[in-house]
C-alpha cells in the first residue's frame, strides 16, 4: 500500500471520537481478569484502517487457504494413521508431548473431515513488504466480532472513506461462519456455548449468536440422552443441538473425558461426538496442531500433503530440539525472541535483548534443561502502523489475525483483527496486555 | 430459534420488570420532584410505600439517593444495571440495537449526576426507553419470548402502581392488559399463573371499592402470581 493511500484512508475515517462513541453505545468490549478481579473495558479501537491492496490479499488468500488445508490434512492424520510421523517428517516427540495432543480423539472423524473450521492465523508483515505466519489459533480463535462491528459503525461514522476507497464489504462473515457451521451440522440447531458472562470473550460470543441465529447456551441448558445432545427447555421439552460452536477449551468440554472437575464442560459430549451426532467447532484436540513446537513442521506438511511450495513463510524458527538449532540458539540468544510453547495470550514470551547478562544465563540454562518446552525466532523487524493517540499519529508494532473458514471449500474472510500495541516499546499487541484494534481494509481493486 | 431456557426465560422476565422499575420510579419519582418545588409535599410519603424510614437530611439527598445511588435497591441507577445485566446476556435474543438503548440510558443518567438541572437532564432517558421497549416490539420476533418480557413489564407496574397508589383506573387498566399476557403463556413454563392467587387479585381489582380496602392483600398475592399451584398458602 502507498503512503499516499494510507494518508488518504487515514484522512477520510476523520473523527475518531465518534467511532468510539459508537463502540461504547453497542458494548463492544472485552473482559480481563486482574488480581483475581473481572472488569469489563472497551476494546481500544483505532480508526485508522490497516489497508491491504487486492494483489497482496490475493497472494495472502492463497497462502493462508493452503495452510489451512494442510493442517487440517494433519489433523486427520495424527488421529488416524500418523503417516507425517512414520516417514519421519515430524519426531513424534512433537505430538505425544504436546499438550494439544489428546489420545480421546484417536479415530474420530468429524464431518466432512473438517477439524479446523475456524482457523486465526496471525501474520505480519515485514518493513520490505513480505508477510510471515507468526502464530496458527486452531481451537477458539478468537477476535472477528470487532472489526465487523467496527465497520459498520464506521461506515455511519465516516461515510466518505468507503465512497472514496474500493473496500471489500466484511460484513459477511456471519454468513461465512453459519455456512461453516451447517457444514458440520450433524441434525439440529447451531448452538454456540460459552462459559459465561464473565468470560473475556463475552460479546463475541454473544455478537456472533446474534448475527448466524444461533442459541447461545452455557452448559447447564445441556445434556446428553441416548447418545444425543439436547437443549433443556424452559417447558421441560428439549430441542436437538446438530452442531456446537464451543468457546471453551478441549479440557473443560466434557468432565466425564477431560479434566474431571469441570463444571462448565457437558458430561458425555465426547460420546456423542464420536457417534457423528453433533458437530463440534473446532475439533477437540485441534491444539496438536497449533502448538508453537509443531509451528517449525508447518511448511513442511504442505509439502507433505499438498505436494506444493508453501505461499506463505514462517517467521525464522529454531528448535532447541534439534542439536544445531540448539547451538544456534545458545550463540544468539540476545538477538532472538523466545517463546514458552505451552503459553498463549502473549505470556511466555522473552526477548533475548531484555535480559540481563545473568538472565541470559540462566534463560540458556533452562532451555538446555528443557528444549522441547520453547521455539525461538529471528526478531522480524515488522511494518509500524500509524495510529492515532490523544489526536496524534504515532506509528506502532501491529499484527494481523486473519480468519479462515472451512467449510465446504476454505474460504478467507477479506478483513481480519489488526491488534498494535499502545506502548511504543513493546511487540507485545494482545488485547490481554493492553492491545488495541483497527479494522483491516482489503481493497477490492 | 424457538428454543428457551429456563435461564433465559428468568432473564427475559427480569429484564422486563427491571427496565419498567426504571421507567415507574423516574415518572413517580419526576411527579413528586414537581410538587416538592413548590413545597406542596416531601418525600415521607414515598418512603412509606416501601416501608422506609427516613435517613434522609433533604429532598434533594433523597433524590439524589433514589436517582443515582448504586447501592439503594430501589433507586433508578441500581434498577438500570439490573436490566443491563439481564439484557447483556439475552444480546442474541433481544438485538444489540435494543441493548444499546440500555447502555445509553445509563450514560445519560451518569450524566445527568453532573448536571445542575436534574429534570430536564432526565428527558432523554425516558425517550431511551421508549426506544428499548421500540426495539422490543420491532426485534424479537419469538412472540413467546416478547410475551415473556411484556409479563416481568406489566407485573412490574401493576406492581408499583398498587404500592405506590396509583388511581384505581390505572391499576384496573394494567390489570386487564396482564390478563391478556397470561393468556399467551404456554402451558407448563414458569409464567403459567397460579390460579388461586389470580383468583383473588381478579377479585379484588374488579371492584374499586374492594380494590380501596383489600390493595395490600392484592399486592401479596401478585408477588406469588408464578408461584407452582399447590404452594399456595
Amino acid at each position: 500500500m502507498t503512503q499516499l493511500m494510507q494518508e488518504q484512508c487515514t484522512k477520510a475515517v476523520g473523527n475518531a471520537d465518534e467511532i468510539n462513541e459508537l463502540l461504547r453505545r453497542y458494548g463492544v468490549k472485552f473482559g480481563i481478569y486482574k488480581n483475581g478481579v473481572f472488569n469489563e473495558q472497551f476494546f481500544p479501537f483505532d480508526p485508522i484502517p490497516r489497508v491491504i491492496s487486492a494483489e497482496d490479499f490475493k497472494s495472502i488468500e492463497k497462502g493462508l487457504v493452503q495452510r489451512v488445508n494442510a493442517l487440517n490434512e494433519f489433523l486427520f492424520d495424527i488421529y488416524h494413521e500418523k503417516k507425517i510421523v512414520r516417514d519421519g517428517i515430524i519426531p513424534e516427540d512433537f505430538i505425544y508431548i504436546s499438550k494439544g495432543y489428546l489420545a480421546q480423539c484417536e479415530g474420530i472423524t468429524p464431518k466432512n473431515k473438517v477439524y479446523s473450521h475456524i482457523s486465526g492465523i496471525d501474520l505480519v508483515q515485514a518493513k520490505d513488504g513480505e508477510w510471515y505466519i507468526l502464530e496458527d489459533n486452531l481451537r477458539i480463535p478468537s477476535g472477528a466480532s470487532y472489526p465487523l462491528i467496527a465497520r459498520e459503525l464506521t461506515r455511519i461514522a465516516a461515510p466518505q472513506a468507503f465512497r472514496e476507497n474500493d473496500i471489500v464489504d466484511n460484513r459477511n462473515y456471519a454468513k461465512l461462519l453459519k455456512e461453516t457451521m451447517e457444514n458440520a451440522n450433524c441434525g439440529g440447531i447451531r448452538a454456540i456455548l460459552t462459559p459465561g458472562r464473565y468470560n473475556a470473550a463475552y460479546f463475541e460470543h454473544s455478537y456472533l449468536a446474534e448475527h448466524t441465529g444461533s442459541v447461545l447456551v452455557q452448559n447447564d441448558e445441556l445434556f446428553v440422552e441416548d447418545n444425543i445432545l439436547y437443549h433443556r427447555t424452559y417447558s421441560g421439552g428439549k430441542t436437538r443441538i446438530g452442531v456446537l460452536y464451543r468457546r471453551i477449551a478441549d479440557e473443560y468440554l466434557d468432565p466425564l473425558n477431560f479434566l474431571p472437575e469441570s463444571l462448565i464442560g457437558i458430561p458425555n459430549l465426547m460420546e456423542v461426538y464420536r457417534s457423528g451426532n453433533v458437530g463440534i467447532i473446532n475439533a477437540p484436540g485441534n491444539g496438536v496442531a497449533d502448538d508453537k513446537g509443531i509451528y517449525y513442521f508447518v511448511p513442511k506438511m504442505i509439502k507433505y500433503y499438498l505436494d506444493e511450495e508453501p505461499i506463505l513463510h514462517n517467521a525464522p524458527t529454531y528448535l532447541p530440539f534439534y542439536e544445531d538449532d540448539m547451538k544456534y540458539v545458545l550463540d544468539n540468544l540476545e538477538k532472538l525472541v523466545i517463546k514458552d510453547v505451552a503459553e498463549a495470550g502473549g505470556y511466555g514470551v522473552v526477548f533475548g535483548n531484555d535480559l540481563t547478562k545473568e538472565k541470559l544465563e540462566e534463560f540458556r540454562r533452562t532451555i538446555i534443561a528443557e528444549p522441547r518446552r520453547f521455539i525461538a525466532q529471528e526478531v522480524i523487524d515488522f511494518l509500524d502502523l500509524p495510529i492515532l493517540d490523544n489526536g496524534e499519529t504515532v506509528m506502532r508494532k501491529a499484527d494481523l489475525r486473519a480468519f479462515v473458514l472451512t467449510g465446504e471449500i476454505t474460504k478467507v474472510w477479506a478483513s481480519g483483527l489488526t491488534r498494535f500495541s499502545r506502548n511504543p516499546d513493546s511487540f507485545v499487541v494482545n488485547s490481554s496486555q493492553g492491545g488495541g484494534f483497527k479494522d483491516t481494509w482489503v481493497l477490492s481493486r | 430459534m424457538g428454543t428457551i431456557s429456563l435461564e433465559h426465560s428468568d432473564r427475559l422476565y427480569w429484564l422486563g420488570r427491571y427496565t419498567e422499575r426504571v421507567f415507574t420510579t423516574l415518572k413517580t419519582l419526576q411527579k413528586l420532584y414537581d410538587r416538592t418545588i413548590d413545597n406542596r409535599s416531601g418525600y415521607a410519603e414515598y418512603l412509606g410505600y416501601f416501608g422506609l424510614s427516613d435517613s434522609y437530611g433533604s429532598n434533594r439527598d433523597f433524590f439524589r439517593s433514589f436517582l443515582y445511588d448504586s447501592k439503594n435497591p430501589n433507586s433508578v441507577a441500581y434498577s438500570l444495571e439490573r436490566a443491563y445485566d439481564n439484557g447483556i446476556v439475552l444480546r442474541e435474543e433481544i438485538s444489540t440495537e435494543t441493548l444499546s438503548f440500555l447502555q445509553l440510558a445509563k450514560d445519560t443518567l451518569a450524566k445527568s449526576e453532573m448536571s445542575e438541572n436534574t429534570r430536564l437532564s432526565l428527558l432523554p432517558l425516558v425517550d431511551q426507553l421508549y426506544a428499548f421497549w421500540g426495539c422490543i416490539a420491532d426485534n424479537v420476533y419469538d412472540e413467546e419470548k416478547k410475551n415473556i418480557i411484556y409479563c416481568g413489564k406489566t407485573v412490574e407496574r401493576l406492581d408499583l402502581y398498587m404500592r405506590t397508589g396509583y388511581p384505581y383506573k390505572s391499576v384496573k387498566k394494567e390489570f386487564g392488559r396482564l390478563c391478556k399476557r397470561l393468556k399467551n403463556v404456554p402451558e407448563n413454563t414458569p409464567f403459567c399463573c397460579n390460579s388461586q392467587y389470580f383468583g383473588e387479585i381478579e377479585d379484588i381489582v374488579g371492584s374499586a371499592e374492594k380494590y380501596s380496602s383489600e390493595s395490600s392483600t392484592a399486592l401479596v398475592d401478585l408477588e406469588h402470581l408464578f408461584e407452582p399451584m399447590g404452594a399456595a398458602v
